[in-house]
């Protein structure tokens, strides 16, 4: 049995490196809790490119089921068993914090698609091999309030999911709502499961705020925005970008028209400016994975693994010049690589990598969208 | 907090509460005839919700192939039974139920397109999808160690739920879903409005806890589940069919599960693994109940609808922990008031 | 090969593993090893004890955030936070073990679901805990200098953990105070009986298995170095609790295979099943689900002991110890009297099961208590022995007022007894099943035991329990499982147990019943030898030849009165006596 598995390693080494393939490993979580942004970055995965720069390139996805302790344990394996060069992942916070120990340890790269800046802040020898596609939260939220305070938004309540996601957003929020003077009301919390918001939503309608932040992921995203309809409350409704998939308005229904949320640029890629860089390489995303996948049925978190074979395809090919694929070498090539990315348009904005800023995204990876007649439509 | 909020949030506790005041009898009931504490309850809450938006969204829901495949699997063991003691009697009935039956749906199903038919039409055709699941559950599940301790059936029947979460993930993708409204209209009693759709729920809870009483306490069938309840073998030696009164328990549970989830789709988004928290709370009211008592346990539920709803809006971070931790003394409570028998195995 | 050759080379096995395998099967076996340590506390607490918890995951949340707050925050050493977990956990253990194990049954589980959701909640609701986000920078554990950051460094610290509690849990298993927790599953009525405190035998169990989860909550937060809530979610406790039953929850080697299978199982159903169905889906949650209902159905007692079955890892131990002899309990002398009832009433309801009896008993003496079908004798013996108090009257053992007293302090005081209906534990042999008679006369607790520091009390214990086994002519079976014995001999057995506590008075619940014509007149004879030897008994009994022929004296009991007392002969000459018996209502 033993020699068996010595001999299988041995054989599988020896040939990864006789074809020096780049091998990416990819660990995100298409079941569980965080399943509605996992499954799109997964279709994703597939979509993404299968040569660069004249070397075939494979992809080991593994399903972590928005589990820390599965997680690391597919980081491990990808590391040790695939041998791969990058690993992609994971889809929430708690995950890609947990995997950033093992990727520094193994000095691998690491993407991950996870929204909160702690997982690349700050620089220290370990966030080092650490990088990111999605907007920080920080970036959503001085949109959200940039556009409140525009809007003559003096008060607001907060109400999240009582997981990681509610909470990030909470601290992001008012962090800069207490910058920006602009004063939280009501700050509460509800689960994914819950049948019923009535209390928290009583809570905000007493607290009388100009405006309320619904900060949730997918369709539970709606459900406080219903029970505020039905209890007449008048005042302004933000989402975040959690809920740009169509499941949502489905679910959402009239209920949700007129709301705000900040979100990617290729949420509404086509009603960007000719001149907007991320336009055309947004749109590319849309079609391709509406090719794939069927019209309608494409999701901002996809682009968030598209925008990492986007950041491959850029680092790869320098790397390849000071290593061979299953080597240190090539491995802190492409993190150099990575790190030296400019003005590179993904579908969620333009990258301009760092040493201090390993997510590399300004203005353009932000825009502010409401939905109209069951649509989302750029806010000019 | 004013009295309007505190009798908004009564409202809405009232609305929850009844909705696991229906489960804690199924419950109830499931535990007394089979001693099988039913977790997968939740499941079914979750089945008839989503069956019926999946009509209504012209969609076939997946509840269908779980039907099909639930029932060739229930037909293969059970002509395997009748095949080993020459019981050829049975083959009849045995292909009617678990093959002819789901296909018969199939075809109605896949032929007519139920998001144009009537709601009520809708609902009987959710229900007849769902709720004979409950006996096929039974039967792969259950019936097979019909005489194992307490324990052994609770460990079996939380493997149960796990595989339906499993199978309503595949089936029904892990996006939610909400059913139309069954009716718009609203009682405006000063300020206080109170929605059709609250009523519909109380109401129906209502009506059902009345005509469970009523079954057990009057009719033939009824009283034969309470005495398997009392004693197996003394059942079983006056005529009373164990296997019997078990998939009858399972089907009437499956039935209010499916039910309750169909009175709540309208109100909340509803998703493949909404129903382990409610059937949970459910279960706490059946705990008050000391798993015995009906309106002891309905009154249970009630409560902890609004207990949940008052700590949602006074701590709604911590309105789990608040729910949760209060039922150890309320296990205490009841372990203290009734006498301990030990369950010798 | 022996078992002793099999566990050398699964150790063998178990060091040389990360020597040869990869990376990711190092991180496997750590994982696997992890698991173990909860799952060998379910072993204890569910298989053994018959508790079930699915709370278990909470227990490894409180160790593992207890140690990642203290060092971080503090930079405290992990070593101290070990400490530290341990006792934030047992405190916690102990309270809500208060609470909940006082819950009968079905209650138990229900609960551990309950604080099982809370305690994941609230790890998440707080801030300093670092909320659902979770806790990073988490350092790591050195040991004599050398920090162990390699998976492989730490896998020995993992298996040399599991290890010892491993052995230490057999240890206790095989000990008098883990036959007491052995009796917890279906003898609890019996072992109170005879002087067990079973609350004290869960609460023991419940924080044993507290504490291994605690510990390998320790390891996990330093072998990840991060720290969030969903590791320690009720999904994960029921994962626990499926390895134990999978693996074979009666064993401790059950939880290490259960624990293997599981998480390599789950491994492998994640990477197979997706690319089967083409889709996403917790598809490794539905095989989990119909495995355990297979298991269940299929093979209750789960994989070990089939695995064993091929193994032969069963050493049982096949000789009686040679050993010093107990202390005697009871010292007997003249006639004194041992037992008197006083006017004891007991009302059920409207019924009255007994009105105003007495009787007495003195040392040296064979009472028999007999009646028809019905007439209360066993409402009697209930009284007597602290199984249900009389409703007024008075009970006096040895001087004493005993009514008010549970079985087992009744027991303290030197009572023993048989059960109408036997009660033994089936599946220990018949040298355990009555050395759990000899209880009492040990005294050395849960950490000697766990140690085996009480190894000359274990002896002496067990060549008693030996020697009573004897005594009642059931030498020839004496390491076979209880359960096997005929009814007569598990009869004969309990006689032996309850005599293993060297009692003043033994009582005797139909000892006759089912014994064939020789092994009666064997009891009879050794009935006479214990009362020679000065011991009162008191016994219940139908069968009229065995009672003239042994008891000194006799009271008739119907209708919950005593009709009569006396001596054999007078009682058998008495009218009211013959009317009850042959006359029936007539």
């Amino acid at each position: 049995m033993k020699r068996k598995f010595i001999v299988g390693a041995l054989l599988v080494a020896f040939t990864t490196l006789a074809q020096a393939d780049i091998t990416v490993g990819v660990t995100l979580s298409a079941t569980g809790p965080a399943a509605s942004l996992g499954i799109p970055e997964k279709n994703s995965v597939s979509l993404l490119p299968t040569t660069i720069a004249g070397q075939k390139v494979n992809y080991i996805v593994l399903d972590d089921a928005s589990d820390t302790t599965t997680a690391v344990k597919n980081t491990r394996k990808l590391i040790s068993e695939n041998k791969v060069d990058v690993v992609i992942g994971s889809t929430i916070t708690p995950n890609s914090l947990a995997m950033v120990d093992v990727v520094a340890e193994a000095e691998t790269p690491m993407i991950s698609m996870a929204a909160s800046a702690r997982i690349i802040d700050p620089t220290n020898p370990k966030t080092k091999w650490v990088f990111k596609t999605p907007q920080n939260d920080t970036h959503m939220s001085t949109a959200i309030i940039e556009h409140m305070i525009n809007s003559g938004v003096k008060t607001v309540a907060f109400i999240g999911f009582n997981d990681a996601y509610g909470e990030g957003w909470f601290q992001e929020f008012s962090k800069i709502a207490e910058v920006r003077k602009l004063k939280i009301v009501a700050n509460e919390r509800y689960s994914r499961a819950d049948t019923s918001v009535t209390g928290q939503v009583l809570k905000i309608v007493a607290a009388k705020p100009d405006a309320v932040l619904i900060a949730g992921a997918g369709t539970p995203a709606a459900l406080p925005q219903v029970a505020l309809q039905e209890r007449k409350y008048a005042g302004k409704y933000y989402q975040t970008h959690g809920v740009a998939n169509n499941d949502f308005l489905r679910v959402g229904g009239k209920n949700v028209e007129g709301t705000f949320l900040p979100a990617g640029p290729m949420l509404v890629a086509a009603q960007l400016p000719n001149d907007n860089p991320v336009k055309k390489s947004a749109l590319a995303y849309t079609q391709k994975y509406e090719a794939a996948y069927g019209k309608g049925n494409v999701a901002t978190f996809g682009g968030h693994a598209w925008d990492a074979g986007l950041l491959l395809e850029a680092a790869v090919p320098a790397a390849l010049k000071k290593g061979q694929p299953g080597t240190k070498e090539f491995r802190a090539a492409l993190r150099d690589g990575l790190e030296g990315v400019k003005d590179l348009p993904g579908a969620h904005g333009v990258f301009n990598m760092s040493p201090g800023d390993h997510l590399g995204f300004d203005q353009r990876a932000r825009v502010m969208v409401q939905i109209q007649n069951g649509a989302w439509v750029l806010v000019k | 907090m004013d009295l309007q909020i505190a009798l908004l949030l009564g409202q809405d506790g009232i609305t929850n509460g009844a909705i696991y005041a229906l489960l804690s009898l199924a419950l109830v009931l499931v535990f007394a005839v089979t001693r099988v504490i039913f977790i997968p309850q939740g499941e079914f809450v979750a089945f008839g919700a989503l069956t019926l938006a999946s009509f209504q969204a012209g969609k076939t829901p997946g509840t269908l192939w779980l039907l099909l495949g639930a029932g060739f699997v229930v037909a293969i063991v059970d002509l395997v039974v009748a095949w080993r003691r020459r019981k050829w009697r049975r083959v009849p009935a045995i292909l009617g139920w678990n093959l002819v039956y789901p296909a018969l749906m199939a075809g109605l199903i896949l032929s007519i397109e139920p998001s144009k038919w009537p709601l009520l039409a809708q609902i009987s055709l959710a229900l007849a999808l769902v709720v004979p699941l409950g006996p096929m559950m039974y039967r792969l599940a259950f019936q097979p160690l019909a005489e194992a301790p307490v324990l052994v059936l609770l460990i079996v029947s939380v493997a149960v739920h796990l595989v339906l979460v499993g199978l309503g993930l595949v089936f029904f993708g892990a996006e939610g879903s909400r059913a139309a409204s069954f009716s718009d209209v609203s009682l405006d009693i000063g300020e206080f409005s109170i929605t059709g759709q609250t009523l519909a729920v109380v109401l129906t809870s209502g009506v059902l806890i009345v005509v469970l009483y009523q079954f057990f306490g009057r009719s033939l069938y009824g009283k034969a589940l309470r005495a398997t309840a009392i004693n197996r073998t003394g059942a079983r030696l006056m005529g009373i069919s164990t296997v019997m009164a078990g998939k009858l328990s399972f089907l009437l549970a499956a039935g209010i599960g499916a039910l309750s989830g169909i009175l709540i789709a309208p109100i909340t988004t509803v998703y493949y693994d909404t129903g382990f928290l409610i059937g949970l709370k459910g279960f706490v009211g059946a705990i008050i109940g000391g798993l015995a008592s009906y309106p002891v346990a309905a009154v249970g539920a009630v409560a902890v609808g609004l207990l949940e709803s008052y700590s949602s809006f006074y701590a709604s971070a911590f309105k789990e922990v608040i729910v949760f931790t209060l039922i150890i003394p309320m296990l205490l409570w009841r372990s203290l008031t009734t006498r301990h028998v030990e369950e010798e195995s | 090969m022996t078992p002793r050759r099999v566990l050398a080379l699964f150790l063998c096995l178990v060091a040389l593993a990360p020597l040869v395998l990869s990376e990711f099967y190092v991180t496997l076996l750590n994982y696997i090893g992890l698991s173990a340590l909860v799952a060998l506390g379910l072993v204890l607490l569910t298989g053994v004890g018959g508790l079930t918890s699915f709370g278990q995951a909470a227990f490894v949340g409180l160790g593992a955030y207890t140690s990642a707050y203290l060092a971080t925050v503090f930079a405290l050493s992990p070593w101290l936070t070990l400490a530290a977990g341990m006792v934030v956990t047992a405190v916690v253990a102990l309270l809500l073990g208060w609470m909940t194990l006082r819950l009968s049954g079905h209650y138990l589980p229900l609960g551990t679901i309950a604080w099982g959701i809370s305690l994941y909640f609230l790890f998440g609701n707080l801030e300093f805990l670092g909320g659902h986000t979770g806790l990073g920078g988490i350092p790591v554990v050195s040991l004599l200098g050398f920090e162990l950051k390699d998976g492989r460094d730490f896998y020995f610290l993992i298996w040399v953990v599991l290890l010892g509690a491993v052995w230490l849990t057999q240890n206790l298993l095989d000990s008098r105070e883990g036959r007491a927790i052995r009796a917890l599953k279906g003898g609890v009525l019996m072992a109170e009986a005879m002087g067990v405190d079973t609350a004290r035998s869960k609460i023991v169990i419940f924080l044993i298995a507290a504490l291994f989860a605690s510990v390998s909550g320790w390891l996990y937060v330093h072998l990840q170095r991060f720290v969030n809530p969903t590791p320690f979610g009720l999904h994960i406790g029921i994962e626990y609790l499926f390895m134990a039953v999978v693996g074979g929850a009666a064993s401790v080697w059950g939880a290490v295979v259960g624990a293997g299978v599981i998480t390599v199982l789950k491994q492998w159903l994640q990477d197979l099943l997706p690319q089967l169905f083409g889709a996403s889906g917790n598809f490794e949650v539905i095989v989990f689900g119909v495995l355990m209902v297979v298991v269940l159905q299929r093979a209750r007692e789960g994989l070990w002991p089939m695995l064993s079955q091929w193994m032969p890892v069963h050493s049982s131990r096949r000789q009686v110890p040679i050993a010093d002899f107990l202390n005697k309990q009871c010292s007997f002398g003249g006639s004194e009297l041992i037992l008197e009832v006083r006017d004891v009433t007991k009302r059920f309801g409207g019924l009255m099961a007994n009105n105003q009896m007495s009787l007495s008993v003195r040392a040296g003496e064979v009472m028999a208590l007999i009646g028809p079908n019905g007439a209360g004798k066993s409402t009697m013996f209930n009284c007597i022995s602290g199984v249900d108090g009389p409703t007024s009257g008075d009970v006096f053992f040895r001087g004493v007022s005993i009514v008010g007293l549970d079985a087992r302090r009744i027991a303290r005081r030197g009572m023993s007894r048989t059960f109408q209906h036997v009660r033994l534990l089936p599946a220990m042999t018949v040298i355990e099943n009555v050395a759990i008679g000899a209880h009492l006369r040990g005294h050395r607790g849960i950490t000697a035991s766990m140690l085996h520091l009480e190894r000359a009390e274990e002896n002496s214990l067990l060549a008693e329990a030996a020697r009573q086994v004897e005594r009642v002519g059931l030498k020839d079976f004496m390491f076979e499982a209880a359960g096997s014995l005929a009814l007569g001999q598990q009869r004969l057995l309990e006689v032996a147990r309850a005599l293993a506590s060297n009692p003043c008075l033994l009582l005797l619940d139909e000892p006759a019943a089912g014994l064939r014509y020789l092994e009666k007149q064997a009891l009879a004879e050794l009935l006479r030898r214990l009362r020679d030897d000065g011991m009162a008994i008191l016994l219940v009994e139908h069968d009229m030849d065995f009672v003239m022929g042994l008891a000194d004296r006799v009271v008739v009991m119907e209708f919950g009165e005593k009709i009569a007392e006396g001596l054999p002969e007078e009682v058998q000459r008495n009218p009211a006596v013959l009317q009850a018996y042959l006359g029936g209502v007539a």
